[in-house]
């Protein structure tokens, strides 16, 4: 729209700003914003000429992310407030894209398991799900289209799912994670919160110079689909089991052919695996706060990182070298099916109080390093968002965002 | 006993946990050899002598606090250190502070290292070098990007320096400078607060002079046995020689040299052998020489915007190489690495270790440029676990030596086998 000149960058910034003066106070979905800072950015752009993909559009930066005109917290008390002297990579790539950066979304503590400040827009008395929670909640409640969130364990799939918005994780190594905080080297990856598939094409074409047109499928054949039901069925809500279940019958109508394949020898250990490797290495990334700064962390963080800290590396590597197997065996699934469909979450997102529910139906697909999207299916009768996770091949992102948009078209 | 600052690390914590010497002996040894050194071989970037010794003091007063009590790391400048400055081999930013330790370097600390100073980097830990000379002739480069570690280290300014690998930056500079050279395998050290270069292929490693240094090192930072497993003279490896296609790139010196290594330790009853190398293995250099602009380019990409005139020019047509590549080329050369990852694994079933040459030859004469690392960024990309061994001296006295490449994850085995090699060769 703002290339066809009907509206500005300011008037897309200003109905923003707007949205979020409304909305934020029980939201809560930023952690920095400057409404002057950010129409300053947009009133530029409109001087100029669009030159970039992402031109005039605004975009939520989470506050694990680097950024040279706002400052990045990490999600901790330690590091409030905090300038870092540069924008980090993805940051720069999208403001040379023309993105009016709009403010600081908020991370959990340093984007682990503590319960940020952000609600859940569809009911402020739940959570969100942890960690990219103010990119998550943002992008539902409108405040901003795109938000970057970034995931370990589930921190961008299951925000997703609780607020009801798309959810893409990226192929591990896809994106450049310069000036982004690390939490766990071999399994942090970047991604996006959106309210449509097309619009991480948009991003890609930002970040890496991929096509900014969304993939097209190559065949006009429905897709082939793997339901993974995963070991922790059974932990499932009986609403989580119901719409992938509803999802699956839905595909099936549309000519998908849906199996339920035997899974690589090993499977089934990913998730404890998983939960090995994440605080074993995140012990070892905040070896600094731990030394300096050990009463400014959480005691669930705190924990988090003895319980990592007391980790045998044995056990490490043992759990590393299951992962390992474990990849080459799932790319050979791949030669069968197109995408697998797995649930996103246990349930719809609790209520505040503790935690922010259990990350278990993304670790194992994390620990694989594929590339995940949580596609909002359902609403519950409490009126709750509900959402399917697919699960695409190594580096296939394309391919599982065409598959992705095919399976959305079948739910609506 | 030998001279304080040449010591290994573990010489080193022998040493102070018996009495023989203190903390502060040690980084003051090492601070005279720098002090003697240092203005013609250029390994630092920062040092702050009053501050080392300080820090050794205060191990000096309190109980052994880890494996390296007392050991004087050098740390390279692309490393982030909350008490000195973090440059990344960037003219604009030097002097600039981070506000806390990079991961590794909190862990080291922890352990009881002394942080000596910043060791330099090429610019970005690319291509572009700084001031370090080559410590056996100052006329000749010391190799990039971990130069001021490799130097440092050979010249006995420190035990241990930290170096990080993107193409061949931790093996080349220990191959032109005689040190033992230690990649890990790909994402067994945590980068926190380690400048990023290349996403898929920057691994943190160091730069020694003894290879249970290499050891002590991951008990440091990984919790592993300190102690190196020592191979049984009676149990010979399994080595696959390995020429690869750059063979004839490399002068007839290193050639000898690998081959009479091979011939020796064939005669020592190691099994040696040529495989094959997988299908595609040829084409993985120009799938780095694809993969690394880009990865570069997206990690730079707030550099380029902002201070693009203060950039190198072969680090800036290095972005702009990598911005101008085609997507879909760079995803093909992602898949081929992933593919030949998994057929290279299944080799390792037959063979402890390959044996392949580390550089074309000795360190080349002058600045820049710095000499060819078609010998290492196949296998960077790979993911292995590598080390350099020194071995002898070439026709100009600078130090040769040859790559062993280990199987993914399998570092202690690596290192195990490195030893026995280098107790067949020395």
């Amino acid at each position: 729209m703002i290339a066809a000149g009907d509206v500005s960058a300011e008037d897309v910034t200003r109905s923003c700003l707007d949205r979020i003066s409304a909305r934020e106070n029980g939201v809560q979905a930023f952690q920095f914003i400057d409404p002057e800072l950010v129409l300053n950015q947009a009133r530029v752009l409109d001087l100029g000429p669009a030159t970039g993909v992402l031109h005039g559009l605004p975009l939520g930066v989470k506050d694990i992310i680097e950024t040279i005109d706002m400052p990045t917290g990490w999600g901790s008390e330690i590091y409030d407030g905090r300038m870092t002297g540069r924008d980090a990579a993805c940051v720069a790539l999208c403001r040379a894209a023309g993105a009016v950066i709009l403010g600081k979304t908020v991370s959990s503590e340093f984007a682990a398991y503590s319960p940020g400040k952000t609600r859940n827009p569809h009911d402020t008395g739940r959570t969100t799900g942890a960690s990219s929670m103010g990119s998550a909640a943002g992008v539902a409640d409108f405040m901003f289209p795109i938000g970057f969130g970034s995931q370990t364990a589930s921190s961008i799939i299951r925000p997703a799912a609780h607020c009801g918005t798309v959810g893409y994780k990226a192929t591990t190594g896809t994106f450049s994670l310069d000036g982004v905080m690390e939490l766990c080297h071999s399994l942090d990856t970047l991604g996006f919160l959106t309210r449509e598939i097309g619009d991480i094409s948009l991003m890609r074409a930002a970040l890496l110079g991929d096509s900014v047109d969304a993939p097209v499928r190559d065949s006009t054949a429905a897709p082939r689909v793997a339901l993974v039901r995963t070991k922790h069925w059974p932990e499932a809500e009986e609403i989580t089991r119901d719409v992938v279940e509803g999802v699956v019958a839905k595909l099936t109508d549309a000519g998908a052919i849906v199996e339920e394949p035997e899974l690589p020898e090993g499977f089934d250990g990913l998730t404890e695996a998983h939960a090995t490797i994440m605080p074993f290495e995140a012990s070892r990334g905040r070896g600094f706060e731990y030394r300096e700064h050990r009463d400014g962390l959480t005691d669930v963080f705190r924990a988090f990182m003895e319980e990592g800290q007391a980790t045998a590396f044995e056990d490490y590597v043992a759990a590393q070298d299951l992962a390992v197997r474990c990849r080459t065996g799932v790319d050979k699934l791949f030669e069968t099916y197109d995408l697998f469909v797995t649930p996103s979450a246990v349930g719809e997102a609790i209520e505040l109080g503790g935690l922010t529910g259990n990350p278990m139906f993304s670790r194992l697909w994390t620990l694989l390093h594929l590339p995940l999207i949580n596609l909002p299916a359902a609403t519950s009768p409490q009126g709750l968002p509900v959402g399917i996770q697919l699960v695409g091949r190594h580096g296939a992102d394309n391919k599982l965002l065409s598959d992705a948009q095919w399976v959305r078209d079948r739910l609506s | 006993m030998a001279n304080l600052n040449e010591l290994s690390a573990t010489a080193v914590v022998a040493a102070i946990s018996s009495g023989d010497c203190s903390a502060e002996d040690v980084t003051r040894a090492c601070l005279a050899r720098i002090d003697a050194r240092d203005e013609e071989v250029g390994a630092f970037e920062y040092l702050d002598p009053a501050y080392a010794v300080e820090q050794a003091k205060v191990l000096d007063n309190g109980p052994i606090r880890g494996p390296l009590h007392g050991v004087p790391i050098g740390v390279k400048d692309i490393m982030d250190t909350f008490d000195m400055p973090t440059g990344w081999g960037f003219e604009p930013y030097s002097g600039r502070t981070a506000e806390r330790d990079a991961g590794a370097v909190a862990l080291c600390r922890q352990a009881g290292a002394v942080i000596l100073g910043k060791t330099v980097s090429s610019e970005f830990a690319a291509f572009y070098p700084r001031k370090t000379r080559n410590p056996h002739n100052i006329e000749h480069t010391p190799g990039v990007s971990s130069m001021g570690a490799a130097a440092g280290a050979a010249d006995f300014m420190f035990p241990v320096g930290f170096g990080t690998q993107t193409g061949g930056s931790i093996i080349r500079p220990a191959a032109c400078c005689g040190v033992i050279g230690y990649k890990p395998t790909f994402d067994d050290l945590p980068l926190d607060g380690v400048m990023v270069l290349g996403q898929i292929l920057d691994t943190l490693g160091f730069l020694t002079r003894d290879l249970r240094d290499c050891t002590l090192m991951r008990a440091a930072l990984l919790g592993d046995s300190p102690d190196i497993d020592m191979r049984a003279a009676n149990d010979p490896p399994r080595i696959a020689f390995v020429r690869t296609r750059y063979w004839e790139d490399a002068d007839p010196t290193v050639h000898a040299l690998i081959e009479g290594s091979i011939a020796a330790l064939a005669a020592a009853g190691a099994a040696v052998d040529e495989p094959e190398m997988p299908k595609g293995f040829n084409d993985l250099s120009d799938a780095h020489a694809t993969i690394m602009p880009v990865g570069s380019a997206q990690a730079r990409a707030y550099e380029y915007e902002t201070y693009r005139d203060e950039l190198s020019e072969v680090f800036r047509e290095h972005v702009e190489r990598g911005r101008a590549t085609d997507y879909a080329d760079y995803a093909r050369a992602v898949a081929l690495a992933r593919s030949c990852r998994a057929d290279l694994d299944p080799l390792f079933d037959r063979y402890d270790v390959f044996v392949t040459l580390s550089a074309p030859g000795e360190a080349v004469k002058g600045v820049f440029p710095t000499g060819g690392s078609m010998f290492n960024r196949f296998w960077t990309l790979l993911h292995v676990p590598l080390v350099h061994l020194p071995v002898s001296t070439g026709p100009q006295g600078l130090p040769v030596g040859f790559q062993l490449v280990g199987r993914h994850g399998a570092d202690r085995n690596l290192l195990s086998t490195a030893q026995w090699i280098l107790d067949r060769l020395t």
